[in-house]
């Protein structure tokens, strides 16, 4: 399927409480980052892919024209991709489109989203159009909320069942930030810290909800002919897969979720995956909301329905079991929307690349990466390898 | 590049307000580039559109709300935001990787629910500098014409008359959305917006729902004994600031030279027969027509009254009346191709130019004084 493309590097920048820097500069970081992670200059690069979350997060509009010098495409071909939450995905997806069509041999991709200077949860709330859904949606963790009890509902899940299992994967995730030099939420945490945090929306508590975080990610993508020649180690894209689903939130089943299975199984035909769990060295879930990663595992068949809390408790997807699940913490830990997804495909390459530092995943050599958004109707997914 | 990529058909509505539903109106322009092609929603590989979260009636994350009235129940897609024109790119890109061989590429805006353009367009400017001097696209607009005119000695007379041959030209394409005869005194003596610019010279604020559908070159020839194939692509963005720019000479030229070295073009004048250039503002024409190397720097006024770019000139431009006529912010780009696309297949009925056309020329521009610009290169 069109030109093997691999990613050569990626750039993060801190995240967290960026009030030292404007957003230009925000976004700048992570792009010097990236070319000094790769050791390339503009020059190497043939164009330029940005995205974020809707211009009402900031209060700049169509950020693109503001963050030119920033983004180095001054004078450079560009595209401009959004597709709400789950843009930092569509970013990664059109590079490597661009790449495989031929029409490009370098693509620099980049995301960003600057939280601390707006309202993330008000913005959200216009994602839900003004007659029937944006009075009782109540931004992102009401939408997600009715998804989980759904979920316990379907599958008779007993609600302390599914509070431990949450509880336990933000215990383990926010262990794993502690690792991960770019986190912005680095906290030692234990269950009941979790269990007793207050509640934001049932089931939902304090600690199984995302931050709003400010920060940006680059990524390099390249040809196979200038990855072996620009990167030792290039992270190969395996399989990539993308499905959207009903707008309307009750008119689909948000548990045997079809958009989060027809985009995986785009992404596994492709790799040419058929048991994910064997397969997958690692992975990493786009999960804002603890309990929502549990019902992505069921959907991305990293276990049968109804099995993740189980699973999760026993610690197949800890770190150093079966299949690790977000080892840099996550979503969870940090969450710069726009950049948010595209930050789950750099961490997944840096991991097959063996790059991953103190959260690396020994042996690491096919990498699972996910990215959520719309009004609860996107899925993404990448799948990366060590091997061409 | 080998391979080819084909627009089998193309479907556009009226850029005039419209009581309809957005999502209806956005189901039906795509329902009927399907049916003309005759293809099922099913069998569309990918859909790619394009559309503005800021441009879109108060609603976030656009593409989130149409997106199964735009055929892309269960389906993989993507959007581009600002200017469609990418939207096509990606998706001839989709069908060069082999992934898919349709795509069905369309570009949403419903003017009628937005507020005014400028109102958004302010929203451009960054927050420290440029916002409190209340900097907006047509602000931006007035700066480069002054520029313009002082520079080349240029009359405003000469600018206001390309509103009078796009205008002319909309009133035979039943799609636009201003459709009057204008003179050029009516012209010259429209209220002044911003100096030196004036009320006709300025877009107004449409609705625009355009949609294509790209296949791959076996499929098209499945689908249709008439395609039009994609020949070369090219964009450009520029600096932000409008004091580190030159506004005589942005980055359209880099745009149009990616395009024309893909399309094999060398001498742009005599190889493409029609062009559809976005023109927000009436002397952005002449200044693009330099640009694109259909006439040398400065002569922009000359080209225009010289005749070639009148509907029966050898170098047609703005045919379908252009954005003057028929202004849907961010599908101006997609307008254009569509239109280009019409011409070759001599399907553009009243306003249909008598020339065989063998290569024509879209262009997409959005941002102060043309920040971004992209151009697309079909032929028969």
């Amino acid at each position: 399927m069109g030109n093997a493309v691999a990613i050569i590097g990626s750039g993060q920048t801190k995240h967290g409480r960026r009030n030292d820097v404007t957003y230009p500069d925000l976004v700048r970081e992570a792009v010097q980052a990236a070319l000094e992670n790769t050791g390339l200059t503009m020059d190497d690069v043939d164009g330029v892919v940005y995205g974020s979350m809707p211009s009402m997060m900031e209060g700049v509009a169509m950020t693109h024209f503001y963050f030119a010098d920033a983004l180095r495409t001054v004078g450079k071909p560009m595209m401009k991709t959004e597709t709400c939450g789950t843009t930092g995905m569509s970013l990664a997806h059109t590079g490597y489109y661009w790449i495989a069509s031929g029409l490009a041999d370098v693509v620099m991709v980049v995301g960003s989203e600057k939280m601390y200077e707006g309202d993330s949860q008000a913005t959200m709330s216009t994602v839900m159009e003004p007659y029937y859904l944006r009075s009782f949606l109540a931004g992102a963790p009401g939408i997600f909320a009715m998804q989980v009890h759904e979920w316990t509902a379907r599958y008779n899940i007993p609600s302390e069942k599914a509070r431990d299992a949450a509880a336990k994967i933000s215990v383990d995730h926010h262990m794993d930030a502690l690792d991960n030099p770019h986190a912005h939420i680095k906290v030692k945490l234990t269950m009941d810290d979790v269990r007793n945090s207050r509640v934001i929306t049932y089931p939902f508590r304090l600690w199984d909800i995302c931050p709003n975080s400010d920060g940006a990610c680059a990524i390099i993508l390249a040809s196979a002919k200038k990855a072996k020649k620009m990167c030792k180690k290039p992270a190969w894209i395996k399989g990539i897969g993308f499905c959207g689903d009903e707008y309307w939130y009750g008119d689909s089943d948000k548990v045997s979720w079809k958009c989060a299975m027809e985009a995986v199984k785009q992404a596994y035909d492709m790799a040419g995956i058929k048991n994910p769990r064997k397969e997958l060295d690692v992975a990493e879930v786009y999960n804002p909301f603890t309990f929502v990663e549990l019902l992505h595992y069921e959907c991305f068949g990293f276990c049968d329905p109804g099995e993740a809390c189980d699973l999760a408790l026993k610690g197949v997807f800890s770190r150093g079991g079966e299949l690790p699940c977000d080892p840099s913490g996550g979503t969870l830990c940090t969450n710069p929307i726009g950049a948010t997804a595209l930050i789950r495909v750099a961490e997944a390459a840096m991991q097959v690349s063996g790059l991953a530092g103190d959260h690396q995943i020994p042996g690491a050599n096919m990498a699972f990466a996910h990215g959520l958004g719309g009004l609860s109707e996107f899925n993404g997914i990448m799948i990366l390898g060590s091997k061409l | 590049m080998t391979k080819k990529v084909a627009v089998v058909e193309v479907a556009q509505m009226p850029g005039a307000e419209s009581s309809d539903n957005f999502l209806d109106q956005v189901y039906r322009v795509c329902k009927e580039v399907l049916d003309k092609a005759g293809v099922s929603r099913e069998e569309v590989g990918t859909v790619v559109s394009a559309s503005s979260d800021v441009f879109h009636g108060g609603i976030s994350c656009a593409n989130a709300y149409y997106w199964d009235s735009g055929a892309g129940f269960l389906k993989s897609g993507t959007r581009q935001d600002g200017e469609s024109l990418l939207a096509f790119q990606y998706g001839v890109m989709r069908i060069l990787t082999g992934h898919y061989d349709t795509a069905l590429v369309f570009g949403v805006c419903k003017g009628s629910e937005n507020p005014p353009n400028d109102e958004i367009t302010h929203f451009f400017t960054d927050p420290f500098y440029q916002r409190q001097i209340g900097l907006n696209e047509t602000y931006a607009a007035a700066l480069q014409m002054r520029e313009y005119l002082n520079t080349y000695k240029i009359t405003e007379e000469q600018c206001a008359g390309v509103v009078v041959k796009n205008l002319g030209n909309a009133l035979r394409n039943p799609y636009a959305h201003i459709r009057k005869k204008v003179t050029l005194d009516e012209v010259m003596k429209s209220k002044r917006i911003m100096a030196p610019l004036k009320k006709m010279e300025c877009a107004p604020k449409s609705e625009g729902f355009v949609a294509l559908l790209l296949a791959s070159e076996k499929k098209a020839k499945k689908l249709t004994n008439n395609p039009v194939w994609f020949k070369g692509f090219g964009s450009s963005m520029d600096t932000f600031y409008l004091g580190d720019r030159n506004l005589l000479k942005g980055q359209l030229e880099n745009a149009a030279k990616r395009a024309y070295s893909m399309a094999g073009i060398k001498n742009p004048r005599k190889e493409i027969q029609l062009a559809e250039v976005t023109e927000p503002y009436a002397f952005q024409e002449l200044l693009w027509c330099e640009d694109l190397g259909f006439c040398d720097r400065g002569k922009g006024a000359k080209f225009l009254e010289s005749g070639a770019t009148q509907i029966d000139g050898d170098l047609p431009v703005n045919p379908s009346g252009g954005v003057l006529s028929t202004n849907a912010y961010v599908c101006r780009g997609l307008y254009r191709l569509a239109e280009v696309v019409l011409q070759i297949k001599r399907q553009a009925g009243e306003r249909q130019v008598d020339r065989k056309i063998k290569t024509g020329l879209a262009h997409g521009t959005h941002g102060f004084a043309g920040q971004f610009h992209a151009v697309a290169i079909l032929g028969s």
